[in-house]
């Protein structure tokens, strides 16, 4: 054996060609700009108003949507600075924005998520959330029953498309895993999220790209500039021996925005009065919205009446002879 | 913001842009144990924005923040061998990754544990990190020569370790594979 073969094999050792390495450079990357933020802040005579990770966690899975998408918004303002004339307002906006938008979602909202190939509907999805209840409404492509799921107080309630009615499915943490992606799954994705990974990701730097900024006729403004695909779109796991990552609210990204170091348009509207009203991302024939409506107001979401037990449905469909 | 700001948070984007998977890299395999990889890359960009009129510029900032991590590091073992010696002990003797998978990696992690520190160090940064024996000089702190002789030596200890284990290895395979045949001869009655 040669030296050259033996550091052949060292070289192809190097944990840098491993999976897992890039996710590595996103954790270390939260931990350096918390750091930094904390010591730019140490050293200004008005300390600022840092948001703890930790006072997101826990919130409902859009108000975790909603703070991404405000982290986007400062990500895009902070790694954009100096590109364009009255940036340094736009920072200011965009932090504004960020810290209206995400105390807003704690409590209550709405999420209309859509997503669109080559001009045609590919999945769309409507969350209400507040507090911890929370109703889910697929009118996607692959799911057009466009009958809600809900949560209310634990409790888990669907439809039969069979019957009329609402069913009582039961209590969220005993649905089974093994049928698929349960609330709880859900819930837990979203919440790991915004415990670490997805807020890590979107603050790292990535100065390349510039932002621009348009106001529009009804008082809000739009901001442009180019994110990175791994910012925004999240590892979860592999299938069929690839990669697959995944934007908030669970679809799969494809294409260009599956390559993490893909820079896609990504255009965030602020509204008059301060608060984020929609993230778009749009990468070839791609097109990913979230359009955010009723924060802080949404009303609460209530247990529907008379809904059946799984058990009494079952029972009245296959009658025991 | 003003512009004397603005301007500081561009470079130091520019340089954490271009250098975190590099000492990222660096602080996972040489971090060991004992010590917190992410804290340390950290503490290094940490130093790199307090002191970002210090960091070199071009290329000269990589070796910067291979021998602000090398320092980082030190300090995180020190810090720890006064809480647990065993585990400093641990550290410099550990492999620079969890067990591999890939049995090549396997017998790559074994010959690396069996090197001295510094021989690893010195390996490692240059076929991992890409460094040139200069740089790697800068990096440790010791002439260029010694740097190269270091290398040199590194590289011949490694090759030797591994040829080693993998011979080990195939022989390992064969003398697994003839008590297999003998069983197989004895069971079928064949001569």
């Amino acid at each position: 054996m040669s030296t050259s073969q033996s550091l052949d094999a060292l070289r192809r050792a190097n944990p840098r060609n491993k999976p897992g390495f890039d996710e590595a450079v996103d954790a270390a990357a939260a931990e350096v700009w918390a750091r930094v933020e904390a010591a730019v802040a140490a050293d200004e005579p008005h300390p600022r108003q840092f948001r703890p990770r930790r006072r997101i966690v826990g919130v409902s899975v859009a108000g975790v949507a909603l703070a991404t998408a405000a982290a986007v918004a400062v990500f895009l303002t902070v790694g954009s600075s100096g590109v364009t004339p009255g940036v340094e307002n736009a920072a200011a906006a965009f932090k504004k924005a960020a810290r209206l938008t995400a105390a807003s979602a704690e409590r209550s909202g709405s999420a209309t998520v859509q997503m669109t190939h080559d001009g045609r509907l590919w999945a769309h999805k409507t969350v209400r959330w507040n507090g911890d209840d929370l109703e889910i409404t697929d009118r996607g492509r692959w799911h057009s029953s466009g009958l809600p799921l809900l949560v209310v107080n634990g409790m888990m309630y669907g439809h039969d498309p069979d019957h009329e009615g609402w069913v009582e499915v039961g209590p969220v943490s005993s649905i089974d895993p093994g049928s698929g992606t349960t609330p709880t799954d859900i819930l837990a994705a979203v919440r790991e999220d915004t415990g670490g990974a997805t807020l890590r990701r979107i603050t790292r730097a990535m100065p390349a790209g510039g932002l621009t900024r348009t106001n529009q006729s009804d008082g809000s403004t739009v901001y442009r500039g180019t994110v990175p695909a791994g910012q925004i779109a999240r590892e979860t796991g592999f299938k069929e021996g690839r990669v697959i990552r995944v934007f908030p609210f669970g679809y799969v990204a494809h294409d260009a925005a599956a390559n993490p170091r893909s820079l896609l348009d990504t255009a965030v509207k602020v509204g008059a009065d301060g608060v984020i009203r929609e993230i778009a991302v749009t990468w070839g024939t791609w097109a990913y919205t979230v359009t955010y409506s009723d924060l802080g107001s949404a009303p609460a979401l209530v247990a529907p009446a008379n809904a059946k037990s799984l058990r009494e449905e079952r029972t009245e469909t296959n009658p025991t002879p | 913001m003003k512009e004397g700001e603005r301007e500081r948070r561009r470079r130091f984007e520019e340089l954490f842009g271009a250098y975190a998977a590099d000492i990222v890299d660096y602080c996972g395999w040489r971090a060991g144990p004992a010590s917190d990889p992410q804290d340390a890359v950290a503490e290094v960009f940490l130093t790199a924005w307090r002191r970002l009129d210090d960091v070199p510029r071009g290329d000269a900032a990589r070796v910067w923040l291979y021998a602000t991590a090398r320092r980082v590091i030190a300090n995180q073992r020190r810090s720890t061998r006064r809480r647990a010696a065993l585990a400093e002990r641990m550290a410099l003797t550990a492999p620079p990754q969890g067990p591999p998978s890939d049995p090549e990696d396997s017998l790559v992690h074994e010959a690396l544990r069996r090197l001295s520190p510094i021989d690893r160090e010195v390996l490692l940064l240059s076929e991992w990190e890409g460094l040139s024996p200069v740089q790697i000089a800068s990096v440790l702190r010791c002439p260029k020569v010694t740097a190269r002789g270091r290398l040199h030596r590194a590289r011949r200890r490694f090759r030797s370790a591994f040829e080693e284990l993998t011979a080990n290895e195939h022989g390992e395979r064969r003398s697994r594979a003839i008590p297999a045949m003998s069983v197989t001869h004895a069971d079928g009655g064949e001569p």
